[in-house]
């Protein structure tokens, strides 16, 4: 990038004229009134301050901007957070947001993503976009949405009074470090290059007109822009620096246009520098003896927006395929005898379809034989090691409490959920287990009515292992008898892929036929 | 954003749903397009079906880099005209409290689900609690009125996300649905009506053209003007080049830093709830007549608290229910009614009593306030209420209980 210098030559197009409004003579109206809140002027900023710069030459791109390109600005926004520049959005006469600490960017995200017709601008402090809205700063670089963050940095936390910040260059003093900084300060162009920004700029605002073209470039640009403005702060920064010290303490104004003027003599202007070195040189003092400035660099990359809308399409797609489905879902008829509250515990390892299963009930019963269920499935450490379980009651009644309290019977398909979950069972439950993975130990309750289906192995043997649990949905459904063998098999039709759905039918089957068979005799 | 209704994408009719993906669909429902958030359990499903729900429906799901920038975001797109939300839990509600707080102050609709868990701090990740109740209330810096609803099952989460968003948008406030990781995560079936059968309450707006952008007062006195009591708001790039600011302000949204301000400021925000109280506040009372016990309970403890009720009744002790679906604005004037004619109320919290100080605020002396607590991790069990009740109505805690 070094050395290149195809941005001069477009902010030579970018230039245009320098006049943009039209002055009264009568009323005295400057040009630049009309952007300008001028019930709230006079402004807070400190005589000798660069931020009616900052606000004159950000003000004075608008202007070029809606002259030379159309834009209606009407429909431009500006957010900022807080601090001496976060004023800004409450001098400019545009729709202006100054919302908290840090935050002005994802404010402003949410703006532009709400409303893409709109242009967003974000322009605050030093310490408001790269302290404590750091994390911001960096992710909107990532996402490259369009919107341009304007910060403008004079090295200090100015308006509570010159603490070091987080641009505080090393070995300088602020009001919290009067033995000189001992951190190193970021070079922001850098930081925002890292993080994927595409346009990145740097100007002080000696350079005015310089500035002023690159934040009409900036605006223009579709992308995330990042431009940063030195500016002095004369009574907080100056005080402290080599810079700024020596000169006459009384004279306040003073001291801020000293500051441009040495900005000005040791300014460098480089454009295509890569942010890299673009670091802000220091003495061992902490005077500032170099800024590199210019448009470090312009290099589009795939727009934030353009990737939205091309997921609203595929997820169209998808949208159709869901409702096509939920349309033909078929009805029967509502149950009407009476189910009394029926606690069904599902317990087996990881990837056996444990969840799955309990949902399949808690769907056939509610949506099917429009009866009440609640499910539950096991979540944290419960959950981890493989294990895996599912709760489900079933009433006719509204259903209080949501857990088991007796768990009246259990589908089991491995040897630690037995453990598990079979001392909990109520006195004279029913225990479903997949007797190829399940052994029952010697010593057991002899209270349950347990039966068995080698599930698994039923399963394997209809060509798909994964439907093992839809074996051991049969047997509970032909045993238990608590919801409908129609709705069952409904339920297991919508939950399975598609292309599975003979097999897990037909797995279905094999262990209702089972459970009838086994019905009323205690096969283990 | 969305001028005109559209029904396309939306999801009706009956369906076996999570807690967490009704809220989404409620969402989806009240006409929100745009969802920022940030992963966290046990809301995270809400966001998930909100990346895949809000595209179908031409909206915008973003997963932000933290809760304070996610909470951000739903402002400035409420500001562009879209009705927005985020959900989160404990750690990233804490985190959303600084900027709750700027919608508050900005007077802005938006939505913000917290599926709670047990804290503080990390806490109990997967667990449930319920002890983020006084913290929507006071989490905030500062004087203010908010919104909360508790739901207690999948179907109200869908129906309060729907209430939520409408309160939001009629008193340009972010309004809170305080539900829990038990009724987040549970699946039962949530009835979804047909579009056409759901009110809808946008929020007043004024348009370009309607006033002179020179006239137009972004906040206004709330006992001023003929449009009601909440400022009409206007959006972002209509032309009114209006001002707002976290700041202390005045009508046109100015800085204005001075204590008559600040008096100006704090009693629109609390006056224009406080005012629709009785609008905002919804209860579900039984058997309240004849009572000698009141049990006052939300969410999922109100719901685990009907058996023990049903139970006690049996055994002779006059019990009533009241159960908070709108906790913040609290029932003040209604629970200082029934204090004076009953012997106990008793509240069942997933919590340290939380919502027992508020009772015991208003029933001031006059009737004995009992809590029942369990301090996360759990719901409460349906014995420990029941032996509580039967305290409060000065009985023998004997008889084991009989769930069927």
């Amino acid at each position: 990038m070094a050395g290149r210098d195809i941005t001069d030559e477009r902010q030579f197009e970018l230039s245009g004229t320098e006049s943009f409004g039209e002055s009264d003579w009568i009323t005295g109206l400057h040009p630049m009134d009309v952007l300008l809140r001028g019930e709230r002027l006079p402004h807070i900023w400190c005589q000798g301050c660069g931020l009616g710069t900052a606000l004159t030459t950000f003000i004075g791109a608008l202007q070029w901007l809606e002259k030379n390109q159309g834009w209606d600005l009407d429909k431009v926004s500006v957010v900022s957070g807080i601090g001496c520049t976060g004023r800004i959005a409450g001098y400019i006469r545009l729709d202006s947001f100054h919302t908290t600490h840090g935050r002005a960017i994802p404010f402003a995200t949410g703006l532009k993503l709400a409303n893409p017709e709109l242009k967003v601008v974000v322009i605050s402090g030093d310490g408001d976009i790269a302290g404590i809205g750091g994390n911001h700063f960096i992710h909107a670089a990532r996402r490259n949405l369009d919107i341009t963050v304007i910060c403008v940095n004079n090295f200090n936390y100015g308006m509570t009074g010159g603490q070091v910040g987080p641009t505080t260059p090393h070995a300088a003093r602020a009001v919290t470090t009067q033995y000189g900084n001992f951190e190193y300060p970021f070079n922001l162009p850098y930081l925002a290059a890292a993080s994927g920004a595409s346009f990145l700029a740097r100007w002080t605002v000696i350079h005015a007109r310089r500035l002023e073209w690159t934040l009409r470039e900036a605006m223009m640009y579709p992308g995330y822009s990042f431009v940063e403005v030195i500016a002095p702060c004369s009574t907080s920064y100056a005080r402290w620096n080599p810079e700024g010290r020596g000169l006459d303490p009384e004279k306040l104004r003073r001291r801020g246009l000293e500051l441009m003027k040495h900005y000005q003599a040791i300014g460098k202007v480089a454009h295509g520098t890569h942010p890299k070195d673009a670091a802000i040189k220091v003495n061992k003092e902490g005077a500032i003896i170099e800024i590199v400035e210019g448009v470090f660099s312009d290099e589009p990359k795939p727009d934030f927006q353009t990737a939205i809308d091309e997921q609203v399409q595929i997820a169209k797609g998808r949208w159709q395929a869901t409702q096509k489905a939920l349309s033909e879902r078929s009805q029967i008829p509502k149950r009407t005898d009476i189910i009394r509250r029926t606690e069904v515990q599902l317990g087996g390892f990881g990837g056996q379809g444990i969840v799955s299963a309990g949902r399949i009930i808690g769907q056939a019963a509610t949506i099917y034989d429009k009866l009440e269920a609640c499910f539950t499935q096991s979540y944290g450490p419960e959950a981890r090691g493989g294990a895996a379980g599912s709760q489900v009651v079933i009433a006719s009644d509204p259903i209080h409490h949501p857990h088991l309290i007796e768990p009246t019977n259990a589908i089991i398909m491995s040897q630690e959920a037995y453990a598990k979950y079979v001392p909990k069972l109520a006195t004279g439950a029913t225990l479903l287990i997949d007797d190829g993975l399940v052994t029952l130990p010697e010593e057991r309750r002899q209270d349950l009515k347990t039966y068995g289906i080698p599930a698994t192995q039923i399963a394997e043997e209809l060509g798909n292992s994964r439907a093992a649990n839809t074996v051991m949905l049969g047997l509970w459904t032909a045993i238990i008898g608590a919801v409908s063998k129609s709705a069952m098999q409904r339920s297991v039709a919508d939950a399975v892929p598609p292309k599975t759905v003979e097999v897990n039918l037909n797995a279905f089957e094999a262990g209702f036929n089972k459970g009838l068979h086994d019905q009323g005799s205690n096969a283990v | 954003m969305q001028p005109m209704r559209s029904h396309e994408g939306l999801l009706i009719g009956e369906h076996f749903l999570l807690g967490d993906y009704a809220a989404a669909e409620g969402a989806i429902m009240a006409g929100c397009r745009f969802f920022a958030g940030y992963p966290i359990t046990p809301a995270t499903e809400v966001a998930e079906r909100m990346s895949t729900r809000l595209p179908q429906v031409g909206g915008i799901y973003i997963q932000m880099e933290d809760e304070l920038a996610s909470m951000n975001a739903i402002l400035g797109a409420s500001w562009s005209g879209a009705k927005s939300m985020t959900a989160t839990s404990g750690p990233g509600f804490s985190l959303m409290m600084e900027n709750l707080g700027l919608g508050i102050m900005l007077e802005t609709p938006c939505v913000l689900v917290n599926v709670q868990r047990g804290g503080p701090s990390t806490g109990l990740p997967t667990l449930v609690g319920q002890q983020d109740m006084m913290q929507a209330r006071w989490g905030s810096h500062g004087d203010y009125e908010i919104i909360a609803l508790s739901p207690n099952s999948p179907q109200e989460l869908f129906d309060l996300t729907i209430r939520a968003f409408n309160l939001a948008e009629k008193f340009r406030i972010p309004v809170l649905v305080m539900t829990d990781a038990e009724v987040g995560h549970m699946t039962e079936r949530v009835i979804i009506p047909p579009p056409e059968e759901i009110e809808l309450i946008q929020r007043p707006l004024v348009r370009k053209g309607d006033v002179d952008p020179d006239h137009f007062r972004i906040y206004r006195d709330p006992e001023s003007g003929d449009d009601g009591d909440v400022s009409p708001m206007a959006i972002a790039g209509e032309g009114f080049r209006f001002h707002v600011t976290g700041l202390t302000h005045d009508e046109r949204g100015y800085p204005a830093m001075n204590a008559e301000a600040s008096e100006w400021n704090i009693k629109r925000l609390v006056k224009k709830i406080r005012l629709h109280r009785d609008e905002i506040i919804q209860l579900e009372e039984r058997h309240l007549e004849d009572a000698e016990i009141i049990v006052v309970s939300y969410g999922i403890s109100a719901r685990t608290s009907l058996w023990p009720i049903e139970q006690a009744q049996k055994e002779g002790i006059r019990i009533g229910y009241l159960r908070l679906i709108t906790v913040w604005p609290f029932p003040e004037e209604r629970i200082r009614a029934l204090a004076k004619n009953i012997r106990a109320f008793v509240v069942p919290e997933i919590n340290d009593g939380q919502i027992l100080r508020e009772v015991e605020r208003c029933a001031a002396g006059q009737a004995q306030v009992i809590g029942v607590n369990r301090l996360g991790g759990d719901i409460l069990e349906p014995q420990q209420v029941l032996s509580a009740l039967r305290a409060a109505a000065g009985k023998p805690d004997t008889a084991e209980a009989d769930m069927s």
